[in-house]
């Protein structure tokens, strides 16, 4: 009765994967390679397909034709007989977790023509290719519970194993979230978003010329001058002295951000774990904490004799209260059964603090993190406007007394790309340390 | 089997916040036999958590002793019992590490104690999971499967540890009643394999009797035994017990006391702790 896919009968097969529910919307390589180990057969009408607690080894797709699929009665699917037809996937049984045999009896009503697939072979082709064979699975499970009415628990796939899942860093989640995100609508309305902002610019400035707006340097103005190999006002993409203007400030930045993590974190850990601790500290933390960066300035050039220490002292004071206080709150938000859990198991005082502390407070840690970086800049530029040679914050304000306005932009728009890359940068790193949370996250859009 | 013979003895507890205290347990005295699985039923804030916490070691004492296979846990001279891996809680909400895999989780008592080196850890976790049927899911986090499938990975993360006893905070009160039912079956799926004693809160008639051999009714708070249950239906039960005639009679001789407690508890406003 089988026949192996000859060639043409492979775009057949093809065009019949691309109308079911779980391969849908794999690509057409996969597709090709799933043909590739289909095989054909035909049933007569009447013929029994296969019965329940059957070995469950192939799975398959319906290429014409109509068959009854009513399951055993132990399955507690809500409705225990369905039809199939064309595109209809049946036989996955052997997908499911801890699920060997067949969990119902299909019998061919019509003449029916089917695609088989082995089901080894086919999870072997979907551990080759973990993410979209990933998809593929899941989708596998939401057809199982939606289409077949098998209750949840039941319906529960296989993990794809094997070297390259195990192995499948945060980094590949991180470039397929990219790709899910480019292909859903949000960076386009994005660009609507900047287009808008900047058409409003362009007209306000140049064209309507509205009050106020008229003194700004313009959008134009603006880009010529930043693309221009000879700018009017010194400074623009062609002139190296603007790189070491964002290297000055991004050194600046990652001293004290270093700085403030690798103290704040140990504090803020301390604070949330040694009550004793914590009453010391915390209350002139608490009194330090409000006050407002620039109000250190003038005290921090008396502490620091060089101007340089004094600057990135200032960047590491904000983002260390900020890096601190989120890693206390990390630890006190952490369940109190996990700790209880760990002395059940035998853990001692360390081993919770290195097993549970730690990682319980990390999703917290990098919260603090990211606002951390952002403080870290806010405080770096007013230290560099009121001290200091080089750097953005520099840029702005000496183009400011020198009236190069077009420059005071340049400056801005710098510093807004090179912060936000920074704290794309933080949120990377904790994607790594949190793939558990990824994918938390990951399932919960779905 | 003469392990996992746990002997509560008048015990008291009061919560005393500001002055003001509650008073959870009243003269507690129960003894649970070595192997069974006793039932623990009372309305909710009747003190049922307090009671499992003591033996855990989670809080003090007021006065009274627990004892277990002859060691004294907890006594007026030791008012708070040491938690260790004779004694392991699955807790109401769950309490596997998110942040570890299925199988880490499962490695992490004997690790953590220093009875087996990671590796063999891992062989004897991947065995234990296999045996439960959830070898698919070692390398998942706790977070990427269903809440049922979490509680038996939390079972099987306790019973790695070989313990005594286990100690089950209303594992099952989150999940759907379809779920649960599974649930039941597959935890005297385990519990046939592995024969430790099993000290099972709950505040839902129907499940104490499906699964306990005693079932241990509690007054509403202060708690005590009100009534104590023989379940005479023969284990390996499995899901017909529930439509068996003896089912209906015991749930009917017993669920009086239950609804009254209830009443009272419902009357008087208790919430949990
Ligand atoms: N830490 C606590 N401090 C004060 N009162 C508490 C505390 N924990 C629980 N209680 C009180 O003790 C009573 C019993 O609570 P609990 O043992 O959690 O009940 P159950 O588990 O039976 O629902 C409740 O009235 C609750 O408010
Ligand atoms: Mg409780």
């Amino acid at each position: 009765m089988d026949a192996a896919l000859r060639l043409g009968a492979a775009d057949e097969a093809i065009a019949v994967l691309r109308e079911t529910t779980p391969f849908g919307d794999a690509s057409e390589a996969l597709l090709a390679r799933i043909a590739g180990i289909a095989r054909r057969a035909r049933y007569a009408a009447g013929a029994r397909i296969y019965s329940a607690d059957d070995a469950a080894d192939d799975i398959f797709v319906v290429l014409s034709g109509r068959a009854e699929h009513v399951f055993k009665p132990e399955v507690g699917a809500r409705e225990a007989l369905r039809r199939v037809t064309r595109g209809g996937v049946f036989g996955w049984a052997g997908l499911l977790l801890g699920q060997t045999q067949r969990l119902a009896t299909v019998t061919a009503i019509e003449p029916t023509e089917v695609l088989r697939i082995d089901t080894e072979a086919l999870v072997g082709l979907l551990e080759s290719e973990p993410l979209e064979g990933g998809h593929v699975m899941e989708r596998f499970a939401s057809m199982i519970q939606r289409e077949f009415t098998l209750p949840a628990l039941l319906a529960q796939v296989r993990r794809l194993s094997g070297p390259l899942t195990e192995e499948m860093s945060s980094l590949s989640l991180t470039l397929y979230r990219l790709s899910l995100w480019l292909r859903s609508p949000r960076p386009y309305l994005m660009l609507v978003g900047f287009a808008l902002f900047l058409g409003f610019w362009y007209l306000a400035v140049e064209v309507w010329k509205l009050p106020r707006f008229r003194e700004m340097p313009g959008l134009t103005n603006v880009v010529r001058e930043w693309l221009s190999p000879s700018p009017t006002y010194g400074l623009s993409l062609y002139i190296a002295e603007y790189y070491q203007h964002i290297a000055m400030s991004v050194w600046r930045v990652a001293q004290g951000f270093f700085l403030a993590t690798v103290l704040g974190v140990p504090v803020g850990l301390l604070l949330g774990w040694s009550r004793s601790f914590k009453e010391y500290v915390f209350p002139v933390f608490e009194t330090l904490r409000p006050i407002p960066i620039l109000a250190w300035v003038p005290l921090a050039i008396v502490m620091f004799i060089a101007t340089e220490s004094a600057v990135v002292y200032l960047a590491f004071l904000a983002s260390f209260f900020a890096t601190a206080l989120n890693t206390m709150l990390g630890v006190e938000s952490i369940d109190e059964s996990y700790v209880r859990a760990a002395n059940c198991l035998g853990a001692d005082r360390w081993q919770v603090f290195r097993h549970v502390i730690i990682p319980g407070a990390l999703p917290f840690i990098f919260t603090g993190l990211q606002i951390s970086i952002g403080v870290s800049w806010f405080s770096l530029v007013a230290a560099e406007m009121v001290s200091g040679q080089y750097g953005l914050g520099y840029v702005i304000w000496t183009s400011y007394v020198m009236v190069r306005y077009p420059t005071i932009v340049i400056g801005m728009v710098t510093l807004g790309i090179v912060g936000y890359v920074t704290s794309a940068l933080v949120r990377i790193a904790g994607d790594y340390l949190m793939e558990w949370r990824v994918r938390e996250l990951a399932l919960a859009e779905r | 089997m003469t392990r996992g013979h746990i002997v509560i003895e008048d015990v008291v507890k009061v919560y005393d916040p500001q002055g003001a205290a509650v008073m959870a347990v009243d003269h507690c005295t129960l003894a649970i036999e070595p192997g069974e699985i006793c039932m623990i039923v009372g309305p909710s804030g009747c003190g049922k958590t307090t009671l499992l916490n003591a033996v855990a070691g989670f809080h003090e004492i007021t006065s009274g002793r627990i004892i277990m296979d002859g060691e004294v846990l907890c006594s007026p001279e030791k008012p708070r019992s040491t938690p260790g891996p004779d004694r392991i809680v699955v807790f109401q909400n769950g309490a596997l590490f998110p942040w570890k895999t299925n199988l880490d989780n499962v490695i992490f008592g004997p690790v953590m104690q220093g009875k087996l080196a990671r590796k063999e850890a891992i062989d004897k976790g991947r065995a234990m999971l296999a045996d439960a049927g959830l070898s698919g899911v070692e390398h998942n986090y706790p977070g990427e499967v269903s809440s049922g499938m979490r509680r038996r990975v939390e079972i099987v993360r306790a019973l790695m540890n070989d313990p005594k006893a286990l100690l089950l905070d209303e594992p099952y009160r989150a999940l759907d009643s379809l779920t649960k039912s599974v649930m039941h079956e597959a935890l005297l799926e385990i519990y046939y394999k592995n024969k430790v004693t099993i000290f099972f809160i709950t505040h839902d008639l129907e499940e104490a009797i499906f699964l306990g051999h005693r079932v241990a009714i509690m007054t509403t708070r202060p708690c005590k035994p009100k009534k104590i249950l023989n379940v005479d239906i023969p284990h390996p039960r499995d899901y017909s017990a529930l439509t068996s005639k003896r089912f209906r009679e015991l749930i009917e001789e017993t669920n009086d006391a239950v609804h009254e407690e209830a009443w009272k508890a419902f009357q008087a406003g208790e919430k949990e702790g």
